[in-house]
């Protein structure tokens, strides 16, 4: 781990929702921006839809931030178009994703203690 | 799928306006992503759902990418800074005095001619000067003006200080005699009370006045009460009407207005005209000039343009006497401004040459030009931005200087850099500076750019742009430098004017008589004459006297077409009625004979002094004593003394009436009339004590204009003192910009061609030879500025001539001289900017090489 890592990950930041679909969905493997688009409006059963505007102005931010990295690889090149630009997540974004993973966890379990105790009250 | 190559077209349109960067990055893709989901989408429906969600994503991403952008430009702009601190110091102080300068002129400008006089539909009001409409009672003047062809309406106006108040407690205030329409042709709402009416400017009816709301404030303290009391002005008891609202001032600063008195021949009117609905200004120039002619068919044959009627629109009317300054006030900050950006844009070609490797290493990286140049322009607009915010400061500090020297007109003209046009002009020409300055290094990028030339800042045509840009300097400097000389030369001929008195130990205060008891016909001499000898038995005082006109404030002429013996002299002569010891007290110098002595100012003798030139034009002065001075039918005086000129008007480049008669002082008090102290030491430490004499002789009577000479001279001259100071400052900065400009691309040159200077002098070149082929080039440089700076003096020269008086065209003698002195000061720059070679080290060059 890289001390940019190290440094990064004692401060990991809250993670807005297209940022969090983003990584997760590259969780699952190199994607280029349009398949990302189409993943997450898949995986929110499209109550997600981020406009190109939108996607690429997260991907710029997030490649910044170093949370994801452009790849060389290609998938498969007969089956896909050599230009697109492909995306991984980077380790740093894995923790980041596990982070903001946790914490809606927690948040999760705090709402359910919560209005589990407030409805036999 | 409805016209795709259409909407593609405008796909690919809507994505320039994400900025350059993430538009390198992602045009690419999205346009792709564009045609796919084009591809997907059928029917309208479909296709105006896509369209309106894409919409929605531009408006919202697109300022979102501009903003991350900009940031990070600055950012970078904020480093590059703070790696040069001294330059990008000197480069926004440059700037914040251009734009300050500018912003400070132009909000004067705005307050005179731009932002529009308080007054209803101001831009149809017109003064008629030197104009003069029947006027001999109520009836003949608004005869006159109904019946006009041209004009809706009206007005007179006459303008007196008076003393007004209690009587023991006297003051002096402004008073305009107005005809009784005054108020509603400016289309002003009383704040209490009302104005006056049709028929109160009816001789036995005018009694009646109008106060402002600050006299109102100050006599009255605001009471309602006020309305229907009686106030006396000169000691003529005035009804009061209403009352003005606050801020309304109108004209010079008025506290009172009267409803007018007409008297046939009296030439004291002001007019001012409201011109009719669908009447034009060149249309009612033309019926103005047949109607002047009708009625004064007699002035327009004197042949001076000066004194032919004129109509104007009030507002330039109540510009008059700033316009022109301010106008070549402008002038001058543009040029400096101008030659700030000039500067800086040579200082950034520099810096964007040095970054050369840089910027081309970030271009290889994928970075396009327009990305590089949007980045240079960010760096140019933080610099404007920065120095704007500076410029504020001077600007503010500009404006209230101004307002010392000149006030408005009116008070809601005050100078104000708070006006949404100033702020908004202080922005244009912030931005406006930041292209002029950043389109040199942004054009060089793109050559950069283009051949992908790692470090080679140092091309021919680079050169040729920073020498361009230098010459312009140059050619700026010489028109401020000559201009400054001119309007300098104005100035300091009229500073050094013989005045034909001595200012130094001079006090002076002024009374008026005007309504007191001391006023009446026969009490005036006994008054004078008490205060006269109680001043002068003050210790330390020299000699005192009275004069009704005193040097520099003679705003009234009073005098007339005086002769000699009978001969008529070629132009009127001003009167002046002085006491005895006048022209002992104020240091004027008698030529011939003497001056009054008590028992002929008493007796009103038939004796006067007159002053050489008067003399001179009937022959020797010295041959004047004893010839007689005529006037009409009136009794002949006799000539007793011959009295240097002495300068009478405020405008002191106009000698027009500078012939004077000097009469002795019988009956005194006519206006305001006032004593003139000579005494020992500082005169600024007797004026407590004069004021306190005067007073104790009779305390109903107003004591003002409590001033030594030499501070009403100061008063005076403050205008064209300004004028001067500022012009100097310009040329003085110019040439400033114009070192540091010349300097900088030297030691430029030398530095980016130390191997080839290496190299030569290892050749055998001995580095005085280099700096002197330096030399020779930056002169040449030079030398186009100064060919073109000619060019542009001579015709700012005329410029000037027609704006400021007394300001001569430059000459050649001064015109060379500013070229020799910035050829100085530039072979001087480049001396210094060459001083390098003659430190470098051969062997040390040649080895890094």
């Amino acid at each position: 781990m890289s001390s940019k890592d190290r440094q990064a990950e004692s401060k990991l930041p809250p993670l807005s929702p297209a940022f969090f679909h983003i990584l997760l969905s590259l969780g699952e493997g190199e994607r280029h921006g349009y398949a990302l688009k189409r993943e997450i409006s898949r995986r929110t059963e499209g109550k997600l839809k981020l406009g190109p505007g939108m996607l690429y102005g997260s991907i710029n931010k997030m490649l910044e931030l170093g949370l994801i990295e452009e790849s060389d690889d290609r998938p498969d090149p007969h089956l896909d178009d050599e230009r697109r630009r492909y995306y991984r997540i980077t380790n740093y974004g894995r923790k980041a994703a596990q982070a903001e993973a946790a914490r809606m966890r927690e948040l999760a379990q705090l709402a359910t203690t919560t209005f589990r105790l407030a409805k036999h009250a | 799928m409805p016209n795709a190559p259409f909407q593609l077209k405008l796909h690919r349109f809507l994505l320039k306006f994400y900025p350059a960067g993430f538009r390198d990055d992602y045009a690419g893709p999205m346009e792709r992503e564009f045609r796919e989901e084009l591809a997907e989408s059928s029917g309208v429906f479909a296709l105006a759902r896509l369209w309106v969600r894409l919409l929605a994503d531009l408006a919202v991403s697109i300022p979102l990418q501009f903003l991350r952008e900009v940031f990070q430009d600055a950012r970078h702009t904020l480093r590059l800074w703070a790696k040069r601190p001294w330059q990008t110091g000197f480069a926004i102080l440059a700037l914040a005095i251009g734009i300050g300068a500018n912003t400070g002129v132009f909000s004067v400008v705005n307050a005179l001619l731009l932002r529009s006089l308080p007054f209803q539909d101001p831009s149809r009001l017109a003064s008629l000067g030197r104009f003069f409409p029947p006027h001999g009672s109520a009836k003949e003047f608004h005869e006159w003006r109904q019946q006009s062809t041209y004009l809706a309406d009206a007005v007179l106006i006459e303008q007196f200080d008076v003393n007004i108040g209690e009587v023991q407690n006297p003051m002096r205030a402004h008073l305009s005699y107005t005809s009784w329409n005054f108020f509603s042709i400016l289309g002003a709402q009383p704040a209490m009370g009302r104005w006056f009416r049709d028929g109160e400017d009816e001789h036995g009816n005018n009694a009646v006045a109008v106060i402002s709301y600050g006299l109102w404030q100050q006599l009255f303290a605001g009471d309602p009460r006020a309305l229907g009391s009686t106030l006396r002005a000169d000691g003529v008891p005035l009804t009061v009407v209403g009352v003005a609202p606050a801020g309304f001032n109108y004209p010079s600063n008025s506290d009172l207005w009267k409803a007018a008195d007409y008297s046939p021949g009296n030439n004291g009117w002001e007019t001012i005209a409201r011109l009719k609905p669908g009447v034009t200004w060149r249309q009612a120039r033309a019926a103005f000039a047949v109607e002047a002619d009708r009625l004064w068919p007699q002035r327009t044959k004197i042949g001076n343009s000066e004194h032919y009627p004129r109509m104007t629109s009030l507002q330039d009317e109540l510009a008059g006497p700033v316009k022109n300054a301010s106008l070549m006030l402008m002038a001058g900050v543009t040029l400096i401004l101008l030659i700030a950006c000039s500067n800086i844009a040579n200082l950034l070609l520099a810096r964007t040459a040095d970054r050369a490797t840089e910027l081309s290493i970030r271009s290889a990286l994928g970075a396009s030009r327009a990305r590089i140049v949007q980045q240079l322009l960010t760096e140019c607009l933080l610099l404007s931005f920065v120095a704007a915010i500076a410029g504020l400061f001077v600007a503010s500090w500009t404006t209230s200087i101004a307002a010392k020297v000149q006030q408005a007109p009116l008070p809601t003209q005050s100078y104000s850099i708070l006006d949404g046009r100033v702020l908004g002009f202080a922005v244009a020409i912030a931005i406006a500076s930041s292209v002029l300055f950043g389109v040199f290094p942004s054009l060089y990028v793109g050559r950069v750019h283009g051949f992908g030339a790692r470090g080679s800042g140092g091309t021919r045509s680079a050169r040729l742009v920073r020498e361009t840009l230098v010459s312009a300097q140059v050619m700026l400097t010489i028109i401020l430098l000559a201009a400054s000389v001119s309007v300098g030369r104005a100035f300091v001929n009229m500073m050094k004017t013989d005045r034909g008195f001595d200012a130094k130990g001079l006090a002076t205060v002024s009374v008026s008589l005007d309504g007191t008891t001391r006023g009446v016909k026969g009490h005036q001499l006994p008054y004078f004459e008490e205060t006269l000898d109680r001043i002068r038995r003050l210790p330390g005082v020299r000699s005192a006297s009275e004069t009704e006109f005193l040097p520099l404030y003679a705003t009234g002429f009073v005098g007339g077409p005086f002769g000699f013996d009978g001969h008529p002299a070629k132009q009127n002569s001003t009167m002046v009625p002085v006491f005895s010891d006048y022209f002992k007290t104020m240091g004027g110098r008698m030529l011939y004979g003497r001056e009054f002595n008590d028992a002929e100012v008493r007796s009103d003798a038939n004796v006067v002094v007159v002053n050489e030139r008067f003399a001179e034009e009937f022959g020797s002065a010295a041959d004047a004593l004893d010839h007689e001075v005529t006037l009409g039918s009136d009794p002949p005086c006799k000539i007793i003394g011959v009295v240097k000129v002495m300068d009478y008007m405020t405008d002191t480049m106009d000698t027009a009436h500078s012939n004077q008669i000097f009469v002795p002082a019988h009956s005194p008090g006519g206006f305001v009339s006032t004593f003139v102290v000579r005494v020992d030491g500082r005169a600024e430490d007797f004026l407590p004590a004069i004021r306190d004499t005067i007073r104790s002789v009779d305390a109903e009577v107003p004591v003002f204009g409590v001033k030594t000479m030499e501070q009403r001279m100061a008063d005076t001259l403050a205008r064209p003192k300004f004028y001067h100071t500022a012009v100097l400052f310009f040329a003085g900065f110019a040439l400033l910009l114009a070192v540091i400009g010349i300097y900088g691309v030297v030691s430029y040159a030398v530095a980016r061609r130390t191997h080839e200077m290496g190299v030569r002098l290892a050749l055998g070149a001995t580095p005085v030879g280099l700096r002197g082929t330096l030399l020779r080039h930056g002169l040449l440089t030079v030398a186009v500025g100064a060919f073109f700076g000619i060019a542009g003096a001579m015709l700012t020269g005329r410029f000037l001539e027609s704006l400021v008086d007394g300001a001569k065209s430059i000459d050649l003698a001064t015109l060379i001289s500013s070229i020799l002195f910035i050829a100085l000061i530039a072979s001087a720059s480049i001396w210094a900017g060459t001083r390098r070679i003659a430190q470098l080290d051969i062997l040390e060059i040649l080895r890094i090489e």
